[in-house]
């Protein structure tokens, strides 16, 4: 296991699309942090859009990252697509495959490396949140107080859960799929539209009486989770219609379940 | 079996060594696809250890299939296999076992030299037989490039050298010449002749026949699926003889049959096919010369391994 480990870390630390992704992440939550910064300080007149500088600042810096819980899942499933699917385009799974670990063992390598990573975009996604709201701190003249220690490490595990679940979707369907684009395609459109569509539609019926199954899905468990971080500054007031609790059950639920499934898969079927 | 001390100042270490001598046999092995197509039937298969076996067939026939299923790959639907002692896919079994199975699979954004890193990882190897297995390949000085940016000939070594990286007892190769130019396939055949030397068993697929003819030393043919025969080289291709075109033939052929007896003797083609030494030349000559025939031909006669190819597999010389 150790040495699958290693070996999917050497791979994965040289591979583009995954430190674009950091990347990408830090660029966006940046492009977040000063868009926000300049509607606090040129207000709208109507509620509409109206920013708080007081969410800006670094003791709610984890509240703030809390937003780019959706796109960061974006990514991760395209990376878990890109990672799953592109053994089968490029032929490397059967080199894999033909040297001494079984194949769960390799998968399982997989899976801890990939998670490794999902918890680096986590550090960078924080960092640059911390970054971001010491410059705009400095520039207000506004102290710089941070969170609490464990606010930032409960704020990081639902960020890295829900990097690493969503993950799992482009994994499972890199695995199912056998390659990467159409895997990837079919994750950002469940993600962006099935879903969305198939909650609502669940909600709208029998007025709300199959709420609970829509409660089920990923995505509303996941921004649930990340509406759970909230403070005053933010104005927000309604409570979430799913618990943490619950969404945080529920998606390591997903989690485990689409990795084990994703490791029948490889385990039966012939590789071709 | 075989015991050997290891260590010898080390006490009680005693390592049981498997001196069988196959290292793969298939029993039945068969492989149905699931949309029917029987890719490979019943295939009863032996290699010995340390022998070069050359595996031929012609495209589709069911090779790659077959090696596939033996390095764990596919799953059979029927039969069995024994791979290095193990059944095909254990870990104990894969650890003896290097292969370069069709296409060469590695990461293209990362150079040769980690790509092999990567796969000696995976295998618990050392690290420093990584240049030992780019030297034996001859790719040291261009294994900093990413793979890819390599051509089809370093594709296949760094294939190769992949599958040297454990050291094995038993190296699959399958068609390691596809898509080389002349020269690079020469190269590849210099290469495979010498990781055959010594105790290595080497199990070689190909079509081409001349390449499987000048490296190993048993084939086994398969054809649609079904492996129509096995044995050494020399077996394949018969005893060697003499060919001889005189006239009258009439009356060589029965000059011929007096000296060497009528088993020894076949018509074809218009010439008289003698089993018999090539040193007999001179004799042969001298009788029927003195039997007032006129020799126009006399040369040494064997069947070539495409003619023999082509016999078994049913397929037609030159389609």
């Amino acid at each position: 296991m150790i040495a699958t480990i290693r070996s999917e870390w050497r791979k994965l630390r040289f591979r583009p699309a995954f430190f674009v992704s950091a990347g990408l992440v830090t660029a966006i939550t940046a492009l977040v942090y000063f868009l926000s910064w300049y509607q606090a300080l040129h207000p709208s007149t109507g509620d509409r859009g109206a920013v708080n500088i007081l969410t800006l600042f670094p003791d709610q810096f984890v509240n703030q990252v809390m937003g780019a819980g959706a796109v960061g899942g974006a990514i991760a499933i395209v990376l878990g697509a890109i990672y799953a699917g592109s053994e089968f385009s490029w032929s490397t799974l059967k080199t894999m495959f033909t040297q001494r670990p079984g194949r769960l063992t390799v998968w399982a390598g997989r899976v801890v490396v990939f998670s490794l990573w999902m918890g680096i975009m986590a550090v960078a996604l924080f960092v640059a949140g911390a970054a971001l709201s010491t410059v705009v701190a400095l520039f207000q003249g506004h102290a710089i107080t941070w969170p609490a220690g464990i606010d930032i490490a409960k704020g990081f595990g639902v960020i890295w859960l829900i990097f690493v679940v969503e993950g799992a979707i482009g994994l499972g369907l890199g695995v199912l799929i056998r390659q990467s684009a159409a895997a990837l395609g079919a994750g950002l459109i469940y993600l962006l539209a099935v879903e969305i569509i198939a909650v609502r539609f669940i909600d709208s019926i029998n007025s709300g009486a199959y709420q609970w199954v829509g409660n089920l899905f990923v995505g509303q468990n996941a921004t649930a989770l990340t509406q759970s971080f909230t403070s005053p500054a933010f104005g927000r007031t309604i409570a979430p219609a799913i618990s943490a609790e619950h969404a945080v059950l529920v998606l390591a639920a997903y989690g485990v379940g689409l990795m084990i499934v994703a490791a029948g898969l490889l385990r039966l079927r012939d590789v071709t | 079996m075989r015991l050997t001390t290891t260590r010898p100042a080390t006490p009680s270490v005693i390592v049981m060594e498997n001196t069988s001598t196959t290292i793969v046999e298939t029993h039945g092995l068969t492989k149905r696809y699931g949309s029917g197509v029987l890719a490979v039937d019943s295939v009863d298969m032996s290699v010995r250890r340390g022998e070069v076996y050359g595996f031929l067939g012609p495209n589709g026939a069911g090779k790659t299939t077959t090696l596939r299923m033996l390095v764990g790959l596919i799953r059979p639907t029927s039969g069995a296999a024994t791979v290095a002692g193990h059944a095909p896919g254990h870990p104990s079994g894969l650890a003896r076992i290097g292969s370069l199975i069709e296409s060469p699979g590695f990461y293209p954004y990362l150079s040769g030299r980690e790509n092999l890193r990567v796969v000696a990882d995976l295998a618990r190897v050392n690290q420093k037989r990584v240049d030992e297995v780019l030297d034996i390949v001859e790719l040291s000085t261009r294994a900093g490039r990413k793979f890819g940016t390599y051509s089809t000939g370093m594709k296949q070594r760094l294939g190769v050298a992949a599958a040297l990286l454990k050291d094995p007892d038993l190296l699959i190769l399958d068609e390691p010449s596809n898509g080389l130019d002349p020269q690079g396939m020469a190269e590849m055949r210099k290469l495979i002749k010498d990781i055959g030397q010594g105790d290595r068993t080497v199990l070689l697929s190909s079509h081409l026949l001349g390449e499987v003819e000048q490296i190993c030393d048993r084939v086994g043919v398969i054809s649609n699926g079904k492996l129509v025969t096995q044995s050494t080289v020399q077996e394949l291709l018969g005893e060697e003889g003499v060919l001889v075109r005189a006239q009258p033939i009439e009356q060589a052929q029965e000059v011929l049959t007096r000296i060497y007896g009528a088993a020894a003797i076949s018509r074809q083609d218009g010439a008289i096919h003698l089993k018999t030494k090539p040193e007999n030349s001179v004799e042969i000559n001298r009788q029927l010369v003195g039997a007032g025939i006129g020799v126009s031909e006399l040369r040494l006669f064997e069947r070539s391994l495409e003619e023999v190819f082509f016999q078994l597999t049913g397929e037609k010389q030159g389609s």
